[in-house]
């Protein structure tokens, strides 16, 4: 004979058991809703922005921003698990990287090489490109350049005897880094290269500490400081060619989405690159405000 | 603006990320449960294999999961999914109190009433399903309850290696030093285990033999 | 199969030793039968063997060599089971089923027979009035009961499928002089009504002649003498006569 209690008790566990799996298998209603992803440095957080506010301006899509995840496997689980829609990748960073190959090849190889893997493994389009490539530079001083009438790094070759150089220490320590460079160009320096933090490399240069640094062709201090980027006429630094990698679902459910990023498609060169970057970081104004002042020049918004 | 208009402003984004941190924590507990259950119930029967069952598993909750979590990474088919990894080390860390909690609560049991269940003429099973489990329940219930908010706890630090969940709200916060966004994911994490907590606590009580 | 005991015998000892997996002999070519419709008692002292010759007779053991024949079988290979639901059981701890009241742990095993729901409940009001327990206390649960009202719940639960013979393993044991007197006086009236074969094992002589039909005395695990209880206290036989002796020193020599 069951008491009435017992009856009673094993319904309220039930409907706890049922509320529970219902809540669990639900989820918000996304049909109206995008979310762009961001890895946690700012050139990324810039380019989402981007997308995020072109989106916005050219649908009626309401878009989730989730910026600042840690790093390039967090963001590729993330898509992977449609957690989020889109978000800015490189090339070269997803054929290293993700796919574990050797970046070899020309920008337009290893572009296609990417969207080929991209879309067979994993169901992932990548967009056209933003219009420039996030890779390693080696800097020297405006002036230097101007003087020498050097533009490449196999004309800077010939100095590099009378030059100190200055490098970060992933730089020094990767294999892709600088001894691949040193044997690339038959690079020899006058004495070894320091080795500090990357936020130093810069101002060092300026500051005559060093004659060549090893940085990032979009960082914001190159035109700051008046700094000059060696063209690498013998590509040895593997294309890093900024893209959208976006759900081939989402896509399907929002043609807008493809059309509002099919025209963000080349309109980033490398020079604004670094304008914006050197917005944020070096004059510290806010992404957002940043990011519209930009997309009304292009005249991709509306001015407000 | 506090975290709780943060969390009110982006209720969207904090319940799909409370789902995903149920559903890791949920997933997890089903299997260690699944596992942990009926090889507690074997050890208790057999108590030769308590010793390296329980050794095994102790052993396992020695290891500090964040690096659980990176070794398994060049795992194949596991760690090509941050979930499914997590899944299985939040599995592992629920293991030791699972098989330990239904150890102790069969072996708990009154050996005369085992002995006046078998001398009856009850099978086996019939011994184990309705005489071993039910008075078992409780303390097997409270093994259950660790492991949950074990779990909710572990599901956080998942966050690190892209499983999602409240977790990626307190590592995004810490990227971009903004209190609001730790406490957004922190203090719903805290409160899932709370709840968790006292929810189960409550089926314990009513389960236990007067 | 063919039965091979003698008309009469309810269980049948033949030749049976058993020892413990450490190599100590507990029991030692033991020969004993069990009749029909007897009460017999195992009497002995601690070690003597007692309750592992009756928990041959479930299969709770096995023994080492020899043979343990119920209604003339062998029980060995046969469905244990089986065997144990035709038997009732009943120890001194009980063992009751604290998750179950009374009537679920009485009606257990009719319900694992299958007989229908009417026929168990039946029973139940049945057995409580056959022990002494007043219908409310169906809805009860072992803790909530005395000592004396859990040991006769035992004794209605082991009677429920109404097996032909019972198995007691000192189960007044535990129960304090009064309630133990009431009981093994039930017992008797019990015995009177349903003429169960009843295998009874103690150390209390005094419960051994009150109940007994027949006194079996167990000694380092083999069987001294069977006799009756007036042959017993007449008895020459030396270790019979110092259990005599022992009780007839009064009731506080012969303390537990």
């Amino acid at each position: 004979m069951r008491t009435l209690r017992h009856h009673r008790f094993r319904a309220v566990l039930a409907v706890i058991v049922i509320v529970l799996a219902l809540l669990s298998s639900c989820s918000v209603s996304r049909v109206h809703r995008i979310v762009i992803g961001s890895k946690n440095f700012t050139e990324s957080l810039i380019l989402a922005e981007i997308m995020a506010q072109q989106i916005e301006a050219h649908s009626h899509l309401e878009v989730e921003r989730r910026f600042y995840l840690a790093g390039t496997y967090i963001c590729q689980q993330a898509i992977l698990a449609g957690r989020i829609d889109i978000y800015p990748e490189y090339t070269g960073t997803a054929l290293t990287a993700i796919l574990k190959q050797k970046a070899v090849g020309s920008e337009a190889a290893v572009y296609q090489e990417v969207k080929s893997e991209y879309e067979r493994r994993w169901q992932l389009t990548l967009g056209p490109g933003f219009g420039f490539n996030d890779t390693f530079a080696m800097e020297i001083r405006g002036e230097d350049a101007r003087r020498l009438h050097i533009k490449t790094l196999s004309q800077a070759a010939v100095y590099a005897p009378q030059w100190r150089a200055g490098f970060g220490y992933e730089f020094m320590e990767r294999p892709d880094g600088f001894r691949g460079l040193a044997a690339a160009y038959g690079l020899r320096f006058a004495g070894p290269p320091r080795v500090m933090d990357l936020g130093l490399l810069a101002r060092a240069l300026r500051d005559h500490q060093i004659d060549i640094a090893a940085g990032n062709t979009t960082d914001g201090l190159i035109p700051a400081l008046d700094l000059f980027v060696l063209e690498d006429d013998r590509h040895y630094f593997p294309p890093y060619e900024a893209v959208p990698v976006v759900r081939e679902q989402t896509l399907q459910s929002h043609p807008e989405v493809g059309r509002a990023l099919a025209a963000l498609a080349g309109k980033i060169s490398d020079k604004e690159m670094q304008q914006l970057n050197y917005a944020v970081d070096g004059q510290h104004r806010d992404v957002k405000q940043v990011v519209h002042d930009f997309l009304r020049s292009k005249g991709s918004i509306d001015g407000n | 603006m506090n975290f709780v208009q943060f969390i009110l402003q982006n209720r969207a984004q904090v319940l799909d990320l409370t789902l995903e941190h149920l559903w890791l924590v949920g997933v997890s507990t089903v299997l260690a449960a699944l596992v942990g259950i009926p090889l507690g119930i074997t050890i208790a029967h057999h108590p030769r294999f308590n010793k390296p069952v329980l050794a095994a598993a102790n052993i396992i909750q020695t290891i500090p999961s964040l690096a659980l979590f990176g070794f398994l990474l060049p795992v194949p088919w596991l760690g090509d999914r941050a979930d499914r990894l997590a899944i299985l080390a939040l599995t592992l860390y629920a293991l030791l109190p699972m098989i330990r909690n239904t150890y102790t609560g069969i072996r708990g049991v009154d050996v005369a009433v085992l002995e006046a269940g078998r001398g009856m003429g009850l099978s086996d099973r019939q011994l184990l399903l309705q005489v071993e489990m039910p008075l078992a329940m409780s303390v097997i219930l409270s093994g259950v309850r660790v492991a949950v908010v074990i779990s909710v706890g572990l599901a956080t630090i998942a966050a690190a290696i892209g499983a999602g969940g409240l977790g990626e709200l307190i590592f995004r916060g810490l990227a971009m030093v903004s209190n609001q966004l730790i406490l957004a994911g922190a203090i719903p994490a805290a409160l899932l285990a709370l709840l968790a907590d006292l929810g189960l606590g409550w089926v314990e009580r009513r389960l236990r033999p007067q | 199969m063919e039965p091979h005991t003698a008309d009469g015998a309810a269980i049948e000892f033949r030749d049976v030793s058993y020892l413990l997996p450490a190599g100590q002999q507990i029991l030692s070519h033991l020969n004993l039968q069990v009749l029909r419709g007897e009460t017999l008692i195992l009497l002995g002292r601690s070690g003597s063997g007692k309750t592992t010759t009756l928990k041959l007779v479930n299969r709770l053991l096995s023994p080492s060599s020899g043979e343990v024949c119920v209604n003339g079988f062998s029980i060995k290979n046969g469905d244990v089971i089986r065997l144990r639901r035709g038997l009732g059981y009943v120890i001194q701890d009980v063992g009751l089923f604290p998750h179950f009241n009374v009537e679920r742990n009485i009606a257990l095993v009719p319900r694992l027979e299958g007989w229908p729901e009417e026929r168990v409940q039946g029973r139940v009001r049945e057995l409580l009035e056959l022990v002494g327990l007043e219908e409310h206390i169906a809805s009860r649960y072992p803790h909530q009961l005395s000592g004396g009202q859990r040991q006769r719940v035992g004794v209605a639960r082991a009677l429920a499928a109404d097996p032909a013979i019972l198995l007691m393993d000192e189960p007044f044991g535990a129960l304090d002089p009064l309630t133990r007197d009431e009981l093994q006086r039930e017992f008797l009236a019990l015995q009177r009504r349903l003429s169960k074969t009843v295998v009874f094992v103690t150390h209390d002589l005094r419960e051994a002649l009150r109940l007994g039909s027949r006194i079996a005395l167990l000694e380092a695990g083999r069987v001294v003498t069977v006799l009756s209880p007036p042959e017993f206290l007449r008895s020459q036989n030396p270790l019979a006569a110092a259990y005599a002796r022992a009780f007839a020193n009064g009731p506080n020599s012969a303390a537990y």
